[in-house]
């Protein structure tokens, strides 16, 4: 993978946008890690007796998406140093989830080249599910 | 008229803002870091792939950012907030120091460090704010997390 460098970017730069669709056998691999048996992320008939349609995803499962989304950009000579995220929505499995990055500024302080980012969650129903601001720092290029 | 602020409203224990306990160690336990890895569709070497990751800065596996969420420690202080009849996982907000190598022992302490209303077109919903501190057994901060519960009212 091609590393990015801090003078590749500027505010207006979109990330490539990371593209999951987690499977129920994903979400229970995950609770399986988790060793959780919190009933709305396991079983349906918990989750609908609480409005939900079925089993929804544990929101830090959701964030760890974006996670994903910005070490993969950030690259082995990046670093993601701060991720703020509000769950907003509840993400299901099944869901089509699009995983955003927008860089919204850029400066360099205390010899670190930081990248402050909006990064959200748009399920397929254009909803946005998660929602927030991110840290990267990012090498100069050599 | 007077502005009423919604926060000085709320009933709860204000003298556990701030008082820092400890809720638990961890043992960062390599095959759970990379089932975690591999349930969230995580691809990167460092994670998974024990060779790459002798070869790579750390010499070992290192969990993906946000594995702390698998630790299941205590809750920590109650400030007790009464007030709605439900509550949901408002978000975290997470700052990153040294990554969690397999094999790590991390400790955890939390303080209450923010509780705090907020009246918007939906009503009232009142925000409770825990700090979570890890730290491994070399005395390195790895990850600094601010859990955000939400306590509202729904009409049922």
């Amino acid at each position: 993978m091609s590393q990015v460098y801090f003078e590749d970017v500027e505010p207006g730069y979109e990330l490539t946008p990371l593209i999951k669709e987690p499977t129920r056998e994903q979400l229970d691999a995950f609770t399986t890690a988790w060793g959780t048996s919190a009933g709305r992320f396991t079983s349906d008939e918990v989750a609908r007796s609480e409005g939900f349609t079925g089993v929804i995803l544990p929101g830090n499962m959701s964030m760890a998406f974006l996670a994903q989304l910005l070490t993969e950009w950030a690259g082995s000579a990046g670093k993601l140093k701060r991720l703020e995220v509000d769950f907003r929505r509840s993400v299901q499995p099944g869901d089509r989830l699009n995983c955003v990055g927008l860089v919204t500024d850029t400066d360099t302080e205390d010899g670190e080249n930081r990248v402050i980012l909006d990064v959200y969650i748009e399920t397929q129903k254009g909803e946005r599910a998660l929602q927030g601001t991110a840290l990267v720092l990012l090498p100069n290029k050599p | 008229m007077a502005e009423v602020n919604p926060t000085d409203a709320i009933d709860f224990d204000r003298s556990v803002i701030g008082v820092e306990v400890e809720v638990g160690t961890h043992v960062a336990d390599k095959e759970r870091m990379m089932a975690y890895a591999r349930a969230l569709g995580e691809t990167n070497p460092l994670y998974l792939d024990e060779e790459a990751a002798k070869a790579g800065p750390y010499g070992v596996i290192i969990a993906p950012p946000l594995f702390y969420n698998l630790f299941g420690l205590q809750a920590g202080l109650d400030p007790k907030v009464v007030f709605g009849n439900t509550g949901f996982d408002g978000g975290q907000h997470v700052e990153f120091y040294e990554p969690i190598r397999a094999g790590d022992t991390i400790a955890a302490t939390t303080q209450v460090a923010d509780v705090y209303a907020k009246t918007g077109r939906t009503g009232t919903m009142v925000f409770t704010v825990r700090r979570t501190t890890f730290t491994n057994q070399d005395g390195e901060k790895t990850i600094v997390m601010d859990r955000i519960n939400v306590r509202r009212d729904i009409q049922r």
